[in-house]
């Protein structure tokens, strides 16, 4: 990194209404690594739905930076993580996405460890002329430094000495309860994942969730499409929850949403929708009303697009969206999705989710390709360094208040900062909270 | 096999869903959009599932997710026109593209209605991002007859290779 200080990638100045962004964070292949050591593979990331390892022995893998992870149900349906990895000779164990399995067996020296990732075998460890040293140590799985779930949201993280789940997750855990309260017997994940790839930092994907800015500008064709089906009248459309609602529309005028900013890196981004029935949540309107009051239940059908720091966002607006970001290297990124749903909706219901979430979210839609090629042209562009400082940081600079507003107090929930806003501020100052939190977990790598 | 399964002689042999098969594929790649919007029954099915692990593709379009599941060509149409509507930037600069159809079977047939499958891989040439790519797999068709003309009732497109680099549409599988 040629000795890169921290001041040199993000210029943070509030009291001169400065916050400037340099490229060399997309596209330098050092920053790239040191974000992968003090970022992903150090702290809290998402892993997970404790529904995706439903039974005892279930089990599922997933990445955390570079490193392959294992989550399991054992017997007595605890979930626990591991480093998906041999403590032989480093074999990854589990080959599979998901599972069921009482026993893993190394597929290369037959080492087996039981759904706890308890060593229950080392193959002829009697023939094995081992020292006392080696019988002294554990055989067992390496188990996470630390790991949590909150209302069956799974994080773990490869390094210990991390501050609890609750608070790193803070008030934006409010935001998670909104998505875990749409059922009463919380969510699960529509069988069928989708993983697509871009040739972009990882970067991209964590800030467009949180802009507002680029709606009409990256997707009219979507938004005409709409205008088309409605028209028409057209009986083999898929309705969508933007056709009934003109929130982020150049015409609308008042408060349409905004965003709130929170401790340790999250962020949302929020549009008033309306109770509407082209969301699937609206057969449980009052059911959900009476659950977990109205406040709740009408924050559940606004527009949502949650971030929590650094590898998880959720998506609320043509049904529902779960994403994880894995960086790939400095200039791609893959992403995993799934569409989230409530346990027990109706077949009606479930296939309105369904048709919304492929028409809007999808790689193969008719939104985030849009989006996806809008970040490769961007990564193209940050090659350039004559200005090598980005201005996307800018909009909502006045608007910004510490603390929250009416619509928090609505759910009782604290941010760091908010900004109220017509569909024209679009504000961009949500993202201090992501570079200041990057920046926060920089500073252990760069002076 | 072309084995007739309701009444009536197999209305289609192999020689002739090969020709529907790799004219639908050449229309594709001369993106003569309404030429290939033709072939399509107005109620026709275009199906990309997606999968549920690395063993099984999804198969209830309405409780399991898919890449794209139409019900009716007008949603074809829809796609044709946002690549026309200049509105989007992923449909602006479309890659260059060749379908290679190959393996074509006629899995049952009678007078009126076919079940054909076959393989896939279209070469893929993104100029814009410099990106070469192969996307490939199979597809099942059912084709109908119409007032004399070959009709796509359904096309089932199973993507093998389903991590999709930033794009996937219909004129890519």
């Amino acid at each position: 990194m040629n000795g890169e200080a921290l001041s040199a990638l993000i210029d943070d100045r509030p009291d001169d209404g400065v916050f400037r962004v340099h490229r060399a964070i997309f596209d330098d292949p050092a920053v790239f690594d040191l974000e992968l050591r003090h970022i992903f593979e150090s702290g809290w990331v998402f892993l997970g739905l404790t529904s995706q390892a439903p039974a005892p022995h279930d089990y599922f893998t997933t990445v955390i930076g570079r490193v392959p992870i294992l989550v399991m149900r054992d017997g007595e349906g605890t979930l626990c993580a591991f480093v998906n990895s041999c403590p032989h000779r480093g074999a990854q164990i589990a080959q599979r996405q998901c599972g069921n399995a009482r026993l893993h067996v190394c597929a290369y020296h037959s080492w087996s460890f039981d759904s706890a990732g308890k060593n229950r075998a080392v193959k002829w460890e009697a023939e094995g002329a081992y020292a006392d040293a080696f019988r002294a140590q554990s055989h067992d799985l390496a188990r996470l430094p630390a790991f949590g779930e909150y209302r069956g949201f799974l994080f773990g993280s490869l390094t210990g000495g991390v501050i609890p789940l609750a608070e790193h997750l803070g008030e934006a855990a409010k935001l998670l309860d909104l998505v875990a309260d749409e059922g009463e017997d919380g969510v699960e994940l529509v069988p069928g994942g989708v993983t697509f790839t871009y040739e972009g930092n990882w970067k991209l994907q964590l800030e467009n969730c949180s802009d507002a800015y680029h709606f009409t500008s990256v997707h009219p064709s979507y938004v005409r499409l709409l205008d088309r089906r409605q028209s028409e009248a057209a009986s083999q459309a898929t309705r969508s929850v933007w056709e009934s609602n003109r929130n982020w529309s150049e015409d609308s005028k008042g408060v349409q949403g905004g965003s709130y900013s929170f401790a340790n890196g999250h962020v949302l981004n929020w549009g008033v929708m309306g109770v509407s029935d082209t969301m699937p949540l609206y057969e449980s309107a009052e059911t959900i009303a009476a659950r977990v009051g109205e406040a709740r239940r009408d924050w559940m059908f606004n527009m949502r697009n949650l971030t929590i720091f650094p590898n998880m966002q959720i998506g609320e607006s043509a049904s529902s969206q779960l994403r994880v970001i894995r960086p790939i290297s400095s200039r791609k990124t893959e992403m995993r999705t799934w569409c989230l749903a409530p346990k027990g909706e109706s077949a009606n219901a479930r296939r309105l989710r369904i048709r919304q979430y492929e028409d809007f979210f999808n790689p193969s839609g008719l939104a985030t390709p849009d989006d996806t090629v809008a970040y490769e042209n961007c990564q193209r562009g940050f090659a350039g360094r004559v200005e090598p400082w980005l201005q996307g940081y800018c909009r909502g600079m006045m608007a910004s208040r510490a603390g929250g507003n009416a619509h928090s107090e609505m759910i009782g929930m604290t941010p760091a900062r908010s900004v109220l806003a017509d569909s024209q501020l679009c504000d961009e100052t949500l993202f201090h909270s992501y570079y200041r939190e990057w920046a926060r977990r920089m500073a252990k790598a760069l002076p | 096999m072309g084995a007739a399964y309701g009444e009536g002689a197999a209305m289609i042999d192999r020689a002739k869903a090969e020709e529907f098969l790799f004219r639908e594929a050449l229309l594709l790649d001369r993106r003569d959009w309404d030429a290939w919007l033709a072939l399509y029954a107005e109620d026709a099915v275009f199906w990309i599932p997606a999968w549920r692990d690395e063993v099984s593709p999804t198969e209830d379009p309405d409780r399991e997710l898919s890449l794209i599941y139409y019900r009716g060509r007008r949603n074809l149409e829809e796609r044709v026109w946002r690549i026309r509507s200049g509105l989007s930037v992923a449909s602006a600069v479309l890659p260059r593209s060749v379908h290679s159809v190959t393996n074509v079977l006629v899995e049952r047939a009678d007078d009126s209605v076919a079940q054909v499958s076959a393989s896939f891989a279209v070469h893929l040439n993104d100029v814009r991002a410099s990106r070469e790519h192969v996307f490939f797999g199979r597809y099942e068709y059912v084709l109908h007859k119409s007032d004399g003309r070959l009709l796509i009732a359904s096309k089932k497109i199973l993507l093998l290779n389903d991590t999709i680099p930033a794009v996937l549409d219909f004129y890519l599988v």
